[in-house]
């Protein structure tokens, strides 16, 4: 039973319903709803077949790998190794695929008529059947087609929404960055193969020990560009926050739940197993980088007003959160500590699983709060959960599990984040203890600044009273779209509670990229679901904890319910106003809320306040007709980065432009000269 | 022995009801609903230096869910209805109801104007009236000092007053 389900048959099959799904999507495209439920139907089908394939796979611990090549190209093989790592991916895809696309069946019924939903249909297959290969491809050449069809299914779902030309010019934007990183990937790999003579990934970790350090660095640095691109690290992550917003919420909740991880998968196998042994600074450059991307990600979330975009920011923070665990167990293992290496990665794993989760049950629900309202801007919500009391109910779930507050999924892996600096601290010598000081420092304080925008995004956006019409006349998402976002809350709380068992499980992933043995065990589960780290460091019981969180609230009502206050009676009235009638102007609004935490950081985030007065009697200047303030950051990166090298370009093009080509005949017969002089020189040479 | 003035009397057996009653502490919310102000002179008297009716234990609150009690002035105009039901609502139970002030009771001088609505027990149920066009600060006492002799403490179970 096991082997027929883990065998490769159900991957196939699992392919081929994508595939059914996508290209009959695009044959019933005339109708609007048989697109629609075709298309998600098969993808629905597909993701449960990945997903038994993958847990299957894992359940039985056996590798799969595959290939087939061809004479006429030689280089390329379709080339697949599905491993334990690739099946912890393709699990986390395939979960959260399934509850997107079972969201999707209602989310997609506002395109109806407005755009082609065969195209949408096709584009989503093609886009999850891609990440799936992308993650489970062992061939450079191989890998870098999916890749390509990944980025440009998810380019063409971006700009689906094509009659606001915001989306388009967002797509624009993420299809020159991922293309950028492309790039990068490409020259890593064309390294990599000049030096050992393959794209194959284990053909190249075989071949690592002849390959001069000089390379493998460059091939790092590259490799690093290039898939921080799609993972989306500050200063990289320019397209992540404009293109996230602007495709369909369904989209968007893969795209940052899943999407953005595969750049973490290729870094975990690049840098974590067939770049090994790694030098030390890699780990610290990594660390670095995903202490930028935590910190301000989460504090450009905060200036958010936009919910998508405050969102996608988060994916930047947690994408930093990952980074952590990959960055300290690349540190680790170079320093020869395999143990605190597995749980490094471990923890890092556990964060990838659980972002994907959360992540797009708070994409889903936004989406379904967009739906209702029309607009993506949070000062125009307000007291929605008494319209949208599910989508709300949701959204704390999600909300309360992305600012890891126990006994939430987020609060386990980054309690292990944790755990794994904590014994960077305990176990390495100055330079590197200081550096995990400064690391967990940043770690806590982009923890608890994702609390802070987290009250802020769901007190604005449910709570107290709404504030524009179109608020005030919202309504409740659709059965099966609140079935999809049910499902994700289920499993945050599942994956919470459960965490011991999860985490042991991923710890034997983790040993086996690492190629460690079972004496680097770290994690120990002991008996009532105790977590123990170390030996005893830190331990913490899940079941516990939320026995706990759930018992002690009750009793405290119930003493002071049935006890201190017997004689007292509770009566629900209006809400002392002073007189006057509240509005929703006396609300505190998004920009308000998150104005003093700015200004906190204003040397970081350059914000600027702008007071504008308009006088009844410009003259005198006594009484004001109105007064605004604009508070808003500016974005440094475009800048100071983007915009210098973008004129460096216009000036090489001018320069190119005026000196080489210059239309002059007997310059370009000269050149051809010169480079026919070369070339002979070059080939008497050799 | 010298004798204490009557203010000095009134005072410390309202202090003794005060104590007895409300645990040393009685808050009032005091509602102007369309007074003409002499009510209110008399009422803002207490709290001088010569009545300091503070170190009696009694004091004014600026909110009525803060209140036991509500002193209400005024014939209450029509705009000020409203206003005085929902401060009678915010006030948390058990509560005592007092108006002050003759047009507070029935209207006064202004009874019978298409303004107001002729006295506080139209809109709110009033259980005690202080009367007098004002009452002056020492009558105010004396009255308190009755309402709180005839008061009862507040019965310990989901009773109201």
């Amino acid at each position: 039973m096991m082997s027929a389900l883990a065998s490769p048959t159900m991957l196939i099959a699992a392919m081929a319903l994508f595939g059914i799904g996508g290209v009959g999507a695009v044959l019933l495209r005339k109708s609007d709803r048989l697109a629609n439920y075709w298309s998600s139907a098969f993808a629905l089908f597909g993701s449960v077949t990945a997903l038994v394939f993958a847990v299957s796979m894992l359940a039985s611990g056996q590798t799969f790998v595959a290939q087939t090549t061809s004479d006429s190209f030689p280089l390329l093989s379709f080339a697949l190794n599905i491993d334990r790592l690739a099946a912890f991916f393709l699990v986390t895809i395939s979960i959260v695929t399934f509850f997107c696309s079972l969201y999707g069946i209602g989310y997609i019924k506002q395109y109806y008529g407005r755009y082609n939903i065969g195209y949408l249909g096709f584009l989503y297959n093609l886009f999850i059947v891609a990440m799936l290969l992308v993650v489970t491809s062992s061939n450079g050449i191989f890998f870098l087609i999916v890749w390509e069809i990944m980025s440009l299914a998810s380019y063409f779902l971006v700009a689906y929404d094509r009659h606001d030309p915001e989306n388009v010019k967002a797509g624009f934007l993420y299809l020159v960055m991922t293309h950028i990183g492309t790039a990068f990937i490409l020259l890593a790999f064309i390294l990599l193969y000049v030096h050992t003579g393959s794209f194959d990934f284990t053909v190249i970790q075989a071949a690592m020990p002849t390959v001069p350090a000089h390379i493998k660095d460059s091939v790092f640095l590259l490799a690093l560009i290039g898939f921080g691109v799609k993972a989306g690290i500050i200063p990289l992550h320019i397209w992540l926050p404009a293109a996230h917003p602007a495709a369909p919420s369904h989209v968007s909740a893969i795209m940052s739940g899943v999407m953005i991880k595969t750049g973490i998968y290729m870094m975990i196998r690049l840098f974590l197993d067939v770049l090994q042994p790694a030098p030390l600074w890699w780990g610290i450059v990594v660390l670095v980088i995903a202490v930028a991307s935590c910190v301000l990600g989460v504090l450009y979330a905060l200036t958010e007003h936009d919910i998508k975009r405050l969102l996608a920011y988060h994916s930047i923070e947690n994408i930093g959160i990952i980074l952590l665990g990959v960055g300290s167990a690349l540190v680790f293992s170079a320093l020869g500590m395999s143990g605190l290496a597995v749980l490094a990665l471990t923890a890092a794993l556990f964060h990838t699983l659980n972002h994907a989760i959360f992540k797009s049950l708070l994409f889903l629900s936004a989406g379904s709060v967009i739906h209702a309202t029309g607009t993506r801007n949070m000062e125009k919500y307000g007291g929605l959960i008494k319209l949208m009391p599910a989508t709300g109910l949701f959204f704390l779930v999600g909300s309360i599990a992305i600012s890891a507050l126990p006994p939430l999924n987020g609060f386990f892996s980054e309690w292990l984040t944790f755990q794994a600096l904590f014994q960077g601290i305990a176990q390495t010598d100055f330079y590197i203890k200081w550096l995990f000081i400064g690391v967990t420092a940043a770690l806590a304080l982009t923890s608890g600044l994702a609390v802070a925008c987290f009250v802020k995004a769901f007190g604005v956006t449910f709570l107290a009273r709404p504030r524009s019409q179109r608020a005030e006349k919202a309504h409740e998402a659709s059965a099966v779209m609140i079935a999809g976002m049910a499902g994700l809350a289920v499993l945050c709380v599942a994956v919470g509670v459960g965490s011991s068992w999860i985490i042991a499980q991923l710890q034997t992933i983790a040993q086996g990229v690492l190629s460690a043995g079972d004496h680097a065990t770290l994690v120990t589960v002991t008996s009532g679901h105790i977590l123990s780290i170390a030996e005893g460091f830190a331990t913490v019981s899940a079941p516990l904890l939320s026995l706990l969180l759930i018992a002690v609230p009750l009793v405290v009502w119930t003493i002071t319910r049935f006890g201190i206050n017997r004689s007292q009676r509770v009566t629900t009235g209006r809400t002392w106003d002073g007189g006057t009638d509240l509005t929703s102007r006396m609300e505190i609004t998004s920009t308000g809320f998150a104005r003093s935490i700015i200004l906190i950081f204003r040397g970081l985030l350059k914000p600027s306040l702008q007071h504008s007065v308009e006088y009844e009697d410009a003259a005198s200047r006594l009484i004001p007709r109105s007064r605004s303030v604009t508070l808003s950051v500016q974005d440094v990166y475009r800048r100071y980065l983007y915009r210098p090298v973008f004129i460096g370009f216009i000036h090489l093009s001018h320069w190119i432009k005026n000196g080489i080509q210059n239309g002059n005949i007997n310059a370009y017969i000269l050149y051809i000269l010169v480079v026919l002089l070369v070339m002979l020189g070059l080939v008497g040479v050799w | 022995m010298q004798q204490l003035p009557e203010l000095e009397v009134i005072g410390s057996a309202l202090q003794d009801n005060v104590r007895r009653l409300f645990k040393g502490s009685l808050a009032i919310r005091q509602i102007d609903t369309g007074s003409d102000n002499a009510t209110e002179q008399e009422l803002a008297a207490l709290t001088n230096a010569y009545y300091d009716i503070e170190r009696f234990g009694i004091h004014f609150v600026p909110s009525p869910r803060h209140a036991d009690m509500l002193l209400v002035t005024g014939p209450v105009t029509r705009n000020m209805a409203e206003a005085l039901k929902r401060a009678y609502d915010a006030t948390p139970h058990p509560k005592l109801v007092v108006a002050v002030g003759d047009d507070a009771i029935d209207g006064g001088i202004y009874k019978g104007s298409y303004a107001v609505l002729d006295g506080v027990s139209q809109v709110i149920p009033v259980d005690y009236q202080i009367a007098g066009d004002p009452p002056s600060p020492l009558v105010i006492m004396q009255s308190l000092l009755a309402i709180l002799d005839g008061a009862k403490k507040a019965p310990k179970q989901k009773g109201q007053s």
